[in-house]
């Protein structure tokens, strides 16, 4: 939206692009809300908090791997980054991480304003364009409260001013990260400790379907709503649900179910095994217990020595 | 508190995905409202006096078994998690930064340290140790007041357990580091089980025999790291592991969900897990080669009347050559354990690649069999409504 009161909003025009493709890792979000939460906890109050991001940069697609809190000093209001601090932090992360390089800040709040792009300078000083993170932990709708800004000079008023592009991102994924953030967040329903892993594991396909199926729901009704005039046609929302309903079925053909059924073969041909090995050892004991058994009425040492 | 004025706003969100959201936030938050506000968060608070007073207390030098629970905060799991991760197979290791609260500790960070190993040595802290009060110093600097409480590393693919030389390392830890965990973390069975593989330890002091040996739940451990398990596993004992998170944790991990969920739908277990999953059927094979050979050892000969099969050369009578009644209990113990624990394995491996397999049926029943009359119930749609797609939908 444009300006409506000059020097106050330090959004660019909406027309404006990103250039940069961010993909953000749920670890990162996690940093933030614990760093959040824990100065909270320790002053009593909501504070601002400010830190970096850390990832790996490959032209123009960003990723946004790790966090880390930095310093700063408040000068006459002004927020002032401490930069041996970073040099500090800088140092220390690259002997861990070294194939990691700082690629912008992070702050908590809602909407960016004048402050953020005085910080956005001065982070310019170690990174030429840096990505800019806002998170609002007080948000009140049920979105991911987390927006990505990148910066752009822009003439404002005959002036070259920085102003903030907001950047689309994705969320990245890591399997083993997947796990970790789905067990943290399932972990207070399963109090009782389901022994069954089975129903586990058919839990997490089912929440997951149950979102596919709310959302195919969200489009079935938009277009039903379309056809009885309820609402206007969208054309670009048309070709897109059109589209999608044209990809079914994603896989077909000969190969497809050749290969898939050698997967199914295989993982039947290795049930088959654990399931020869189950019974093996189930004979196995009960042999031995029968023998216990069927022993003990006399047969004793006597007997023992004529099988050998 | 600012939780608990987002009940109202969110409950005028109108789609269906959302309502039903807010309808579980809601009865969730009323239910617990009152331990909303602060109690959750209130374990971020570092009460500096408080602990000064526990670390001079001591309670633990007394009671070798005082620590009895763990939690770990989530961002520490998910640390620990993708640092053990970056390691590949390599096994890496890290420090954990917590409290002490009564018997229980609290991890609430963890960070990485720069130590390369095949081999966790004893002396590697030592080259970590400058690391470590640099990173420890600076994060004090900004709010993170808690102290070292444990060290985490990682057996990328051989379970939680302690093996030799980690358990030395604990043992010189308990006695200088006071109070100190040492956590395991394996990546890549986390992965292949969908479930986190973590654990606990702390070891007892030399020489100390722990009053009743309580069963240790079962393990899968590869062949070649039986023996180190098996030699140390009754100098320690695991801690009873429970996470948390803070409210603001729970709420953003909720919106994840709303696009997480593609990922969840899309991962596919046996395509990721195939080599771990064919290096379990190979340390399968060599255990149940083991177990036969066992087996048939004490046979002698294989029985005379009994039931041979053909392979496992199962014995009967009940006595190996030359033993008596007394003797050949425990080693008929120790070879039934062999095939027990053979088959305790082969079915861990059959129930994660079931499970696998349970994923991708279900992909290709949602994605490919659209049009070939698919349960009606699941997608209503109407035949006209959808242009001119040349996939017919309804039943």
């Amino acid at each position: 939206m444009e300006v409506d009161e000059p020097g106050k909003s330090v959004m660019a025009s909406s027309g404006t692009v990103g250039s940069v493709s961010v993909s953000l890792h749920p670890l990162v979000i996690m940093n933030i809300s614990e760093h959040w939460t824990r100065i909270r906890a320790q002053i009593g109050t909501s504070h601002q908090v400010f830190g970096a991001l850390i990832g790996k940069q490959k032209g123009r697609k960003i990723e946004i791997m790790n966090s880390f809190e930095l310093l700063y000093n408040d000068i006459a209001g002004d927020i002032i980054i401490d930069r041996d601090y970073y040099i500090t932090k800088e140092k220390q992360f690259k002997q861990v991480f070294s194939d990691l390089d700082f690629l912008g800040w992070y702050t908590t709040g809602d909407a960016p304003d004048d402050m953020d792009i005085k910080i956005h300078k001065q982070i310019c000083e170690i990174n030429e364009s840096p990505v800019f993170l806002k998170m609002n932990p007080q948000a009140r709708h049920s979105d991911l409260p987390v927006t990505l800004y990148e910066s752009v000079i822009d003439l404002v008023g005959g002036e070259a001013t920085m102003l903030f592009v907001e950047l689309h991102y994705t969320l990245a994924t890591e399997e083993a990260e997947r796990i970790g953030v789905d067990h943290v967040a399932r972990m207070s329903s399963n109090e009782a400790g389901e022994s069954s892993l089975v129903a586990e594991h058919l839990q997490a396909q089912h929440s997951a379907i149950k979102m596919l199926h709310s959302r195919v729901r969200l489009v079935l009704q938009y277009v039903q709503a379309v056809q009885s005039g309820e609402l206007p046609t969208n054309h670009e929302v048309m070709r897109e649900a059109y589209s999608l309903s044209h990809r079914l079925p994603v896989l077909q053909g000969p190969r497809f179910r050749a290969d898939f059924y050698n997967q199914c073969n295989d993982v039947g041909l290795m049930t088959y095994l654990g399931t020869i090995t189950k019974g093996c050892n189930d004979i196995n004991q009960f042999v031995n217990k029968f023998n216990v058994l069927y022993d003990r009425q006399g047969m004793g040492r006597r007997m023992r020595g004529l099988f050998f | 508190m600012h939780e608990e004025e987002n009940i109202g706003p969110m409950m005028e969100a109108s789609t269906s995905s959302d309502s039903q959201t807010t309808m579980a936030q809601k009865t969730w938050e009323m239910s617990n409202s009152i331990e909303t506000i602060s109690s959750v968060d209130e374990i971020y608070r570092y009460d500096k006096k408080q602990q000064m007073d526990i670390l001079a207390a001591k309670p633990w030098e007394k009671d070798p078994h005082f620590f009895k629970d763990i939690r770990i905060s989530a961002l520490a799991l998910l640390k620990m998690v993708m640092h053990a991760r970056a390691g590949g197979s390599l096994e890496v290791m890290g420090l954990l930064l917590g409290k002490v609260d009564a018997s229980a500790m609290i991890v609430m960070d963890s960070f990485a340290l720069p130590v390369e190993g095949t081999e966790t040595r004893v002396n590697a802290q030592a080259q970590a140790y400058e690391y470590m009060t640099a990173y420890i110093e600076a994060a004090k600097q900004v709010g993170r007041l808690e102290n070292a409480i444990g060290w985490y590393h990682s057996h990328p693919g051989y379970g939680c357990w302690l093996s030799g030389i980690d358990v030395s390392t604990q043992m010189l830890n308990q006695n200088f580091q006071e109070p100190f965990v040492a956590i395991v973390i394996d990546p890549v069975r986390t992965i292949s089980a969908g479930k986190v593989c973590l654990g606990a330890f702390r070891t007892y002091p030399k020489g100390y025999k722990p009053p009743n040996e309580e069963p240790s739940e079962y393990q899968t451990i590869p062949l070649n790291k039986i023996e180190d398990f098996g030699v140390h596993c009754k100098q320690y004992y695991s801690l009873e592991v429970s996470y948390f998170k803070s409210s603001l944790d729970r709420r953003l991990l909720d919106s994840l969900w709303n696009k997480y969920w593609v990922n969840t739908l899309s991962s596919s277990s046996l395509i990721t897990n195939a080599d771990y999953t064919t290096g379990q059927i190979f340390d399968l094979s060599d255990k149940l080669e083991q177990s036969e050979a066992a087996l048939g050892r004490g046979g002698g000969g294989g029985g005379g009347a009994g039931i041979v099969s053909g392979g496992a050369g199962f014995m009967l009578g009940g006595g190996s050559s030359g033993g008596t009644g007394s003797a050949s209990d425990p080693h008929e113990r120790r070879t039934e354990d062999k095939l027990a624990k053979a088959t305790r394995d082969s079915c861990k491996t059959t129930i994660e690649i079931i499970h696998g397999l349970m994923a991708q049926m279900v992909k290709d029943r949602l994605f490919n069999h659209a049009g070939r009359g698919v349960n009606p119930a699941a997608i209503e749609v109407d035949s006209n409504g959808l242009g001119n797609s040349d996939v017919p939908m309804d039943q």
